[in-house]
Order: C-alpha cells, then structure tokens, then sequence
C-alpha cells in the first residue's frame, strides 16, 4: 500500500476523493494523515516501538552488566568504555553496511545496530550513578554489617537509580531517531514511510511519519520520567 | 549506672596497623581497654590514627598484628559481617541512606538480622523516642533531606542503637554539626548513653568535645602511639608529656573549670561565699550577676568576668541555691573529682 510512489513529481496518491489540500501537496494534510493512519502509519509505529523496545531493552542488559563489573573492577572500566566509545562513534550506515554480508537485510542487523549505539550511554550512567554513591553512606553500610549484594541491592543500585534512569532517557530517545535509518535495510519502522515520502515526494506522509517519531520519542522519554519518580520518592521528598 | 552492665568492654592487645605502602605504623602497638560501660573519647591531631584505631574495632581495617577482643572473644573469632551486626556505628555526616525513611534506615541492622516487622517497629519507634524525635508519627516517614544536621545525627545514633549492640564506635559523629546543634546533641548523647550504658569508643578532633563527653580521653600522637589514657580531669592537670600539654593548648587551665559545674561545689559545701554566709559575716553580693546550677565553672567565670563583679549568685530551677566568689570559680576544689566519683 505504501509503495505507491514512483520518483519525480509529486504523484498524488488517487484514493478517490482527494481533498485540494491533497492534490496541492500541502504540509500536512490532516484528512488524508487520519484516512491512511491505519495502513501508512500505525503499522511502522508499532513496529518502530518493537524495535526501540528490543533495542534498548538488550543494550541496557549488557551495558548494566558491564557498568557492574567495571564498577566491582576498576581497571575494565576504561578498556569497557573505549570499546563502547568506538561503536558509539560508528556512522549508523556503515555500521549497517558492515553487517549485512553477515546478518543480511534482517531485523537482527538493525538490532545489533541500534544496540551497539545505547551502549555508552547507559553504560557511562550505571557507574557514574554507582561511583557517585556517598562515601560516608557506603562507610556506613559497610560498618553496619551489610554484605557485598544486600549493600549492592539495598544501597548502592538505588542510589544509581536517578543517573541510569537518566541515561535510559538519552539511549530511548537516540535510538527512537537513529531506528528511522533502519528502513535502509528492513521495511519497518517509522523510518520506511519516510523514506518512501522522500523520494516521491509527497509531503503530508513523511511531515506524519516524522513528527509521529517526535512524539514517540516524548512519549517514551515522558514514560522513563515517570517511572522514575516513582521508583525514586525521595529525591523529591522536601523539607 | 546499674545498666552499664549491658556493655562489654574492648580490649586493645598491641594493636598494630600498618598501611600498604607505608614506612610507619598508622597505629602502633596499641594497648587500651575500655570498660564495660564506659565512653572513651580517641583524641589526636590527624595522622595520630585514631579513625584507623576505630575501624580496626568493626574491622573496616584489618589489624596487621595483635589482637582486640570485646569480651573475652577476639574481633577475628567471626566473619567480619557478623561481627559488625553487632556493633553500633555512627559517623559523621550521619551515613543515612538517603533512599530511605527515617523508620526503614533505623531498621536496616534488625531487617539484615531478620526481625519480624512488629518488634522492629516497636523498636523503631522506643529508638526515635529515646534520642528525642517525637511524636514518632511525624518523624518514621521522612527521608533525610527533610531533616536538619542535629537531627539526622540524632536519626544515626537511633540506627546505630537498633540492634541493642554492647558496643558503640562513633566516628566524629557531631563534627559537621554548627556549634549550638552539637552542644544540644552532645547533651542528649550523653544522656542517652547513661541511660542504656553502651561500651563507646568516640573519636574526635575537638579536645573540648573530648573533656566534656568522655570518661577517659586516649590521647594518641603521630606515629599512631598512645601518649596518656586517664581520666579528662587528670589529663588536664597532669598531661603525659610535652605533646599532650600542646595539644591540650594554652587554655588547658580553664578547660579544667569546664569539668565541673556551679551547682557542684554550691551543694558540695565548698564555697568560701557559703561559709561565709553561716558565719554571718556575709560578704557584699551587690551587682553579682546570677548563674544556673548547670553552669560550668568556666561559663560561670565568663559571666562573672563580664559583669566585672566578684562572684555571682547561683539558681537552680527559680530558687536561690547559694553564691560562688571569684576565688572558689578560679581554683575549686579539686575539680572533676565529683564526677569520678559518680563514675566508679
């Protein structure tokens, strides 16, 4: 449905009735944004969420376990976070070009991808939240008895909690952005009716399919704030 | 009194620390028993040892040679988890979880001990009451930035009490507190400590703090080596060595007059003023300005100084208890006996 558009001029896609604003290839047109939202929209929505959520969800895994173990570790902690750096600082592109002699035109090539991008990010925010614990309250942990995992559990990891949520908000967000590109490699995504809109070039489908990404990406970002407040009361408590 | 039979007294046996890397011993050869019940104040300038002294206690440290027992039973008998679970640990800056209410951070010994939540809300609630945070309703919700200074330190001492330990280390609790909250903390600690009589080891760098809270003060010097272990009254009158007389400094005499209080000597007989008056030969109070009992010698000599008088007048409770002359403030009667006294 959404491969209507051959390059050149603007080809208005003929569902019947265009509206003028159609047939002018006005900015955004609300009326034919609403009567495609079932077919051009929300279907690259959903897959776009799936893959931010894989994304993010695997990243913050691996980067948590690492972030961990550079934490209990020191001297990984600069081999760990140049190793995170340099895939961070990959051209989303070329990594994708990298990859598909192996992985191939597939979900998982834009999975490794996007995942190799959140890394840093949320690797950097759990042992900056994990080194930023106070002295004097580890001290005292310690002194009072708690072993090495109820002093991590108990104290430590929550007293990250406000740095790696914070990190989780920056990597859901960049990854909400870069998962666009995947449309390079696999027909999903927010990314795919963008692509499509921009060699045809019909306005309201990629000026829709961006700022639903936009909102996406506030919308994700809204959720991590909130999540947080709620697992981190006291940070708010006032006198 | 009868309750310091509660505490178990800490035994320092040659205790040495050596740091890695280091020439000298942190804590050298460390010979020191602190009582069942009594409060010992560490003292020194930094680099004496005296926080590596504490530590070795609850084993923060590991001790590089000899030994220190609570009890009979040496420090090395336990895993080192276990043996903190039961001793009580305050530090400075309170070491409040920050994450926790004030009820969940005083139940974190018994939590890891595996109390059931009545009796550890019960305790909570006596802890909160004894260190004078009451009603318990308004305090057991509140996380520690909603308190001040004086009372999260006052939150930490309830936390470090949780678990009924025999044994308190304190590590300078009440040195990031402003002069007039420390005082007040300082009188309730005390208070509280006669109340339920824990072994305390206290270090501080502020030898007034020292005189007022402990009933033996161990001085140590750089190099980690104990240079006097008496009582602050003794210390005062009598130091060790040229490197206690320094530290004790220049007000080392009127230090002394902060160890006992007016209504002391008032009721002990011993004013000149006093006697005077029973012999009728009463001398002229005019312009003496007036005191509380509570007052020590030397904050009475401040008033007395300031009203360019020749004594004051002494009250206790609204009543007039009797008068002290300039003479019985500058050179009482054995100062600090009285409290000895009350000790043994």
């Amino acid at each position: 449905m959404s491969d209507f558009a051959p390059a050149g001029d603007p080809v208005i896609p003929d569902y019947g009735q265009a509206s003028d604003c159609v047939i002018n290839n006005g900015a955004f047109c609300t009326d034919w944004f609403l009567s495609q939202w079932s077919t051009v929209f929300w279907p690259p929505l959903v897959s776009h969420i799936v893959m931010v959520a894989i994304a993010v969800s695997i990243g913050f895994v691996i980067a948590f376990g690492a972030g961990l173990l550079a934490y209990r570790k020191k001297w990984l902690a600069g081999p760990i976070g140049m190793a995170a750096t340099f895939l961070y600082t990959l051209p989303p592109l070329a990594l994708f070009q990298l990859l598909v002699p192996f992985t191939g035109l597939s979900l998982l090539t834009v999975e490794i991808a996007l995942v190799c991008f959140t890394l840093i990010i949320i690797f950097q925010a759990v042992l900056v939240g994990l080194s930023g614990v106070p002295d004097d309250v580890r001290r005292a942990a310690t002194g009072m008895g708690l072993d090495r995992n109820q002093l991590l559990f108990k104290v430590e990891l929550p007293l990250a909690l406000p740095s790696i949520i914070s990190g989780l908000r920056i990597a859901t967000v960049l990854t909400v952005s870069i998962a666009t590109i995947a449309a390079f490699v696999v027909d999903d995504g927010l990314g795919s009716p963008i692509i499509k809109a921009v060699s045809s070039p019909f306005n309201t489908q990629f000026v829709g399919a961006g700022a639903l990404a936009v909102l996406l990406a506030f919308a994700l970002d809204g959720l991590l704030v909130l999540l947080g407040r709620v697992l981190t009361p006291w940070t708010k408590a006032r006198s | 009194m009868t309750q310091h039979s509660t505490g178990t007294s800490i035994t320092f046996d040659r205790a040495t620390k050596t740091y890695p890397g280091a020439a000298v011993p942190a804590l050298d050869a460390l010979d020191l028993e602190v009582e069942a019940g009594e409060l010992v104040c560490l003292v020194g300038p930094s680099g004496g040892g005296k926080t590596t002294a504490l530590q070795l206690v609850n084993r923060l440290v590991d001790l590089t040679s000899g030994d220190i027992r609570i009890g009979d039973r040496s420090i090395t008998d336990q895993s080192a988890i276990a043996l903190r679970r039961t001793i009580g640990y305050a530090i400075q800056q309170s070491g409040l979880f920050p994450h926790y209410t004030v009820a969940d951070n005083i139940a974190t010994v018994p939590v890891v001990l595996g109390w059931d939540k009545a009796r550890i809300r019960t305790r909570t609630a006596e802890l909160l009451e004894l260190v004078g945070l009451s009603p318990v309703e308004t305090w057991l919700p509140r996380y520690p930035a909603q308190l001040s200074g004086g009372q999260q330190q006052r939150v930490g001492i309830a936390r470090a009490l949780a678990a009924d330990p025999p044994v308190m280390l304190m590590d300078e609790p009440f040195g990031a507190l402003d002069p007039i909250t420390r005082v007040a903390v300082q009188d309730e600690f005390l208070a509280i400590h006669r109340a339920v009589g824990k072994t305390t080891l206290f270090v501080t760098h502020d030898i007034d703090e020292a005189i007022k809270m402990a009933d033996r003060i161990a001085i140590l010097k750089p190099g980690g080596k104990l240079a006097q272990f008496d009582t602050p009254a003794n210390v005062l009158s009598d130091p060790a060595d040229d490197f206690v007389a320094e530290f004790l400094g220049a007000e080392r005499g009127l230090k002394r007059l902060a160890l006992t209080t007016v209504g002391e000597i008032v009721t002990a007989g011993t004013t000149g003023a006093k006697a005077a008056t029973t012999d009728g030969a009463r001398p002229s109070t005019t312009g003496w300005p007036d005191v509380e009992a509570t007052m020590t010698l030397r904050e009475a000599l401040s008033v007395v100084s300031a009203a360019r008088a020749d004594g004051a007048i002494v009250h206790s409770d609204g009543s007039r208890l009797g008068e002290v002359s300039l003479h019985d403030l500058i050179a009482p009667p054995a100062a600090g006996e009285d409290r000895e006294g009350v000790r043994a």
